[in-house]
């Protein structure tokens, strides 16, 4: 196998597969990336068997032929070298030779015949989406995946495909976040699938502002085509819980928020969170929220900003972070946050069919 | 249940335990975590069954598991084991609607129509009918109010209906039934009526009777002497639960929430409810919107004043029960003359009767304008004066409107009237303070400055003490037709001063 390539395109292909790598694996066969190189150009595959990205790119292809190397290592050599001309040539062992300009590198691989073949797609679900529409879903609603393994339901997005709508939710039992899009589909193609926390982060990185993708889902697998990106990932199997039951229903009272300033008081007021109970106070009244933190041992925090809010005076106390959490990655000006009374969760929502859910904590006084 | 050969009754026994044990538990834990949080995230849930050490509650979806896990594990915990000692952890055992299999359903459908079957086969049971009196009386009910006694009218005729449908099939028609009226119209006897009538059919069905202020000293009691789990047994294993006066729950959050729990597990349960008020279920001060919504959620039924006819078929029925010696033109008499309740026509009724054995001959319907002069009268002729009244008058003298006194605002003329009304209200009826403030939206203490400054006023300034004299008057020959019960019930000299006790009266007839 041997072919000359731009560093540059190389290397960004690199980046895109290799986070899929797993560091630690007990088969070596997993840490490398299978490059295939044909008449058109090469085809870069990484896999943990769960997850397998697969990236085409074009190179000058003198002779064809596959193989696997490591990917990290071969990712960090192609960012060093110094001109944008890389020659590559592959011997039967598997051993890779790479020039560029006056450097000269080595790479022990190993045969691509131990790279797992990834399972054929069977009978699947198909749909044609917007690449930002489902880049800004999963954007809004992946931070609340559940983390806690246990619990492996919740370590995904559940994405359901039904009523004309894309619902995309994620929840850890203390928040919820929620995006609901229109989309057509064609009928009988109402599903339900729960995507690994790791396939959302790979697509995201995928994901671009523009274009289409083309996703594929079958009850255990799901595939998502776009820009020459393949990504291929086992679902999780299980019912995800039926999140509608803690959406609280009509709110009491609303405010209005901006959502910068309102991220960076709540940023500061953090600071000295309680380390305890990890929690802030916002206390609501007449057009001012007084944020407040108090960590007896350190010291205290308040912060007050304006918001539009006519209701009584409502304390609550929220873990900051996952207050900062969807103000982060929201786009909007402004947030509304709906609340019932000071036990019952809040709710922020923005113009746009989001809602996140929080739980307040509970605290004495 | 009573007992029975069947192995249901032991496995319904135990679970009645587990019920019974789970409504501390769950009250416990409303009180930890509060009702709102518990009603979002715990709704309809159960204690179902106790493996070992492990606690298990069902809950109606896999959401409302998952947070309350994530959220309230610890305090889940700790009010369980509180209550059972033996339990070292607990878990969810999700129903989602959609899971009970139609299959199941059937079953479990079936196992409870045999259930029931066998209750209605004890509960019908007959006993000797001095028995049935004495379980009668022991629920609370007075022997004279039955249905029997009672003389049905146009004005009464949805609520006699809805009663009788209620007694013959309890728990299925109308949940729960409530009677409002003015007082001293009737609904007192039917909410007894229906007791006897109910107990008649199913001697051994457990009815109580009890009125809002009873239930407020038992709940009172209960809660001074540990005793909250009698007090539940007691009122929420009742078949026929009938409470009368029932605006007395407004104002008393902690009671109207032990009532809100009775009432749910009673229609949980399938058991009749009925209650009567002076008012309809939405006019009750400071009443608990879901408490009003549940009271309005079944029939509520007014009863009217009766009209002539109805009035002198009461008389009549009263007179041969008595067996007082006036004539049915007499009685027609009165009844044109005296329009008020029933216990004011009693009351004349009684007096035209003193009168004809005093003197040993018929009363001249003419002469009867002088014997019931304070009877007959204007509106209502109940003679005495009821807080709205007071406001209509006192608003009527300063020509302000009643909302305005009731209002915020505070200019030197809305003052003085509202002054001048607390005043009056304090000293013409025997509400209390609370009573008075909470009428106006205000503070006590504001009544206790008001009736000190119009005190003050009347005692310095002879055109305030005119004032007060002019509308206290105008109040006592009645101008409005409104009537307050509570008013009523101070039958004070001041208010009432040459009304005749109807009772009292009553009472010497007799001996």
């Amino acid at each position: 196998m041997k072919f000359q390539i731009e560093k540059d395109v190389f290397q960004d292909a690199l980046n895109q597969v290799q986070h899929v790598v797993s560091t630690r694996t007990t088969l070596p066969i997993l840490s490398n990336v299978l490059i295939e190189a044909d008449e058109l150009g090469l085809q870069l595959s990484t896999t943990d068997l769960d997850v397998t990205i697969t990236k085409r790119i074009s190179a000058k292809v003198s002779k064809t032929g596959k193989t696997t190397l490591p990917a990290r290592r071969l990712a960090s050599i192609v960012r060093e070298l110094p001109t944008s001309e890389i020659d590559f040539e592959v011997n039967e062992d598997n051993a890779a030779t790479v020039k560029s300009g006056p450097s000269f590198f080595k790479i022990l691989g190993l045969p691509s015949e131990e790279f797992p073949v990834i399972g054929e797609f069977g009978e699947a679900k198909e749909f044609t989406i917007d690449q930002k529409l489902l880049k800004d879903a999963l954007r809004k609603t992946s931070y609340a995946i559940s983390t806690d393994e246990t619990r492996y339901v919740l370590n995904g997005v559940n994405c359901l495909i039904g009523e004309g709508m894309l619902t995309l939710v994620a929840t850890d039992g203390r928040r919820l976040a929620m995006v609901e899009q229109d989309l057509e589909f064609p009928a009988g193609n109402e599903t339900a699938v729960i995507i690994p926390t790791k396939a959302v982060n790979e697509l995201q990185r995928l994901l671009g502002d523009s274009g289409e993708l083309k996703i594929a889902l079958t009850s255990s697998q799901a595939s998502f085509e776009l820009n020459e990106s393949h990504l291929i990932t086992k679902l999780i199997e299980g019912n995800y819980p039926n999140f509608r039951q803690v959406i609280p229903g009509a709110a009491n009272h609303r405010v209005t928020i901006e959502r910068e300033v309102f991220l960076n008081a709540v940023k500061r007021v953090s600071l000295l969170a309680n380390e305890k109970t990890n929690s802030i106070k916002f206390a609501f009244d007449d057009n001012r929220l007084a944020i407040s933190a108090n960590s007896p041992d350190i010291g205290e925090a308040e912060e007050s900003i304006d918001v539009r809010y006519d209701g009584p005076r409502i304390v609550v106390a929220f873990n900051p972070e996952f207050v900062m959490a969807p103000l982060r990655n929201l786009d909007q000006d402004e947030v509304f946050i709906d609340l019932i009374d000071e036990s019952s969760p809040g709710v922020i929502k923005i113009d746009e069919p989001f809602l996140y859910v929080i739980m307040p904590m509970r605290v004495a006084n | 249940m009573q007992s029975s050969p069947d192995p249901e009754s032991h496995e319904s026994s135990e679970k009645q335990d587990l019920g019974a044990l789970w409504w501390s538990v769950s009250d416990d834990l409303r009180a930890e975590l509060g009702a709102s949080t518990v009603e979002l995230f715990l709704p309809n849930f159960r204690l179902t069954g106790l493996d070992d050490s492990v606690a298990v509650i069902q809950v109606p979806g896999s959401g409302y598991a998952l947070w309350a896990e994530t959220n309230f594990k610890e305090s889940i915990l700790s009010t369980l084991q509180k209550h059972i000692p033996a339990c070292k952890s607990f878990r969810f055992d999700v129903t989602d609607e959609e899971a009970v299999l139609p299959v199941e359903k059937a079953k479990s459908e079936k196992k409870k129509n045999k259930a029931a079957k066998l209750k209605e086969r004890v509960l019908t049971e007959r006993i000797s009918d001095e028995k049935l009196v004495e379980r009668g009386r022991a629920a609370g009910l007075v022997d004279l109010f039955t249905f029997e006694n009672f003389v049905p009218g146009q004005n009464s005729d949805l609520a006699w209906a809805a009663s009788q449908a209620v007694a013959n099939e309890p728990g299925k028609t109308y949940q729960p039934l409530f009677f409002h009226s003015a007082c001293g119209l009737g609904k007192t006897h039917l909410l007894h009526g229906i007791g006897w009538a109910s107990l008649k059919k199913r001697p051994k069905s457990r009815v109580l009777f009890v009125t809002a202020e009873q239930f407020s000293n038992d709940y009172i009691d209960a809660i001074q002497n540990n005793a909250l789990v009698a007090f539940r047994k007691k009122y929420r294993e009742a078949d026929l639960l009938l409470i009368d006066d029932v605006q007395f729950f407004g104002r008393k959050e902690g009671l109207q929430q032990e009532f809100f729990h009775t009432f749910n597990r009673l229609s949980d349960l399938g058991r009749q409810i009925v209650l009567a008020s002076d008012c309809p279920a939405g006019e009750i001060r400071a009443l608990e919107d879901r408490l009003v919504s549940r009271f309005q959620w079944g029939l509520s039924a007014e009863i009217h004043r009766p009209e002539l006819e109805t009035r002198a078929a009461i008389l009549r029925r009263k007179r041969d029960d008595w067996s007082m010696l006036v004539s049915d033109e007499l009685i027609n008499a009165i009844v044109e003359r005296v329009q008020g309740n029933v216990r004011i026509l009693e009351g004349a009724l009684i007096r035209v009767a003193m009168v004809t054995t005093m003197t040993d001959e018929q009363v001249e319907p003419a002469r009867l304008d002088d014997i019931l002069s304070d009877l007959v009268g204007s509106g209502a002729s109940s003679g005495f004066v009821g807080l709205e009244e007071i406001k209509q008058t006192v608003a009527e003298h300063f020509d302000i409107e009643v909302n305005v006194i009731n209002g915020k605002k505070r200019t030197k003329r809305v003052a003085e009237a509202r002054h001048i009304a607390m005043f009056l209200i304090r000293e013409m009826t025997d509400l209390s303070l609370m009573d008075v403030a909470a009428s106006f939206g205000k503070d006590h203490g504001t009544v206790i400055h008001a009736v000190k400054k119009i005190k003050a006023e009347c005692s310095s300034s002879s055109s305030m003490k005119g004032t007060v004299e002019l509308i206290r008057r105008r109040l006592v020959r009645g101008g409005s037709s409104l009537e307050s019960k509570r008013a009523r019930r101070s039958s004070s000299p001041k208010s009432g001063s040459q009304n005749l006790d109807s009772n009292s009266y009553r009472k010497k007839f007799s001996d």
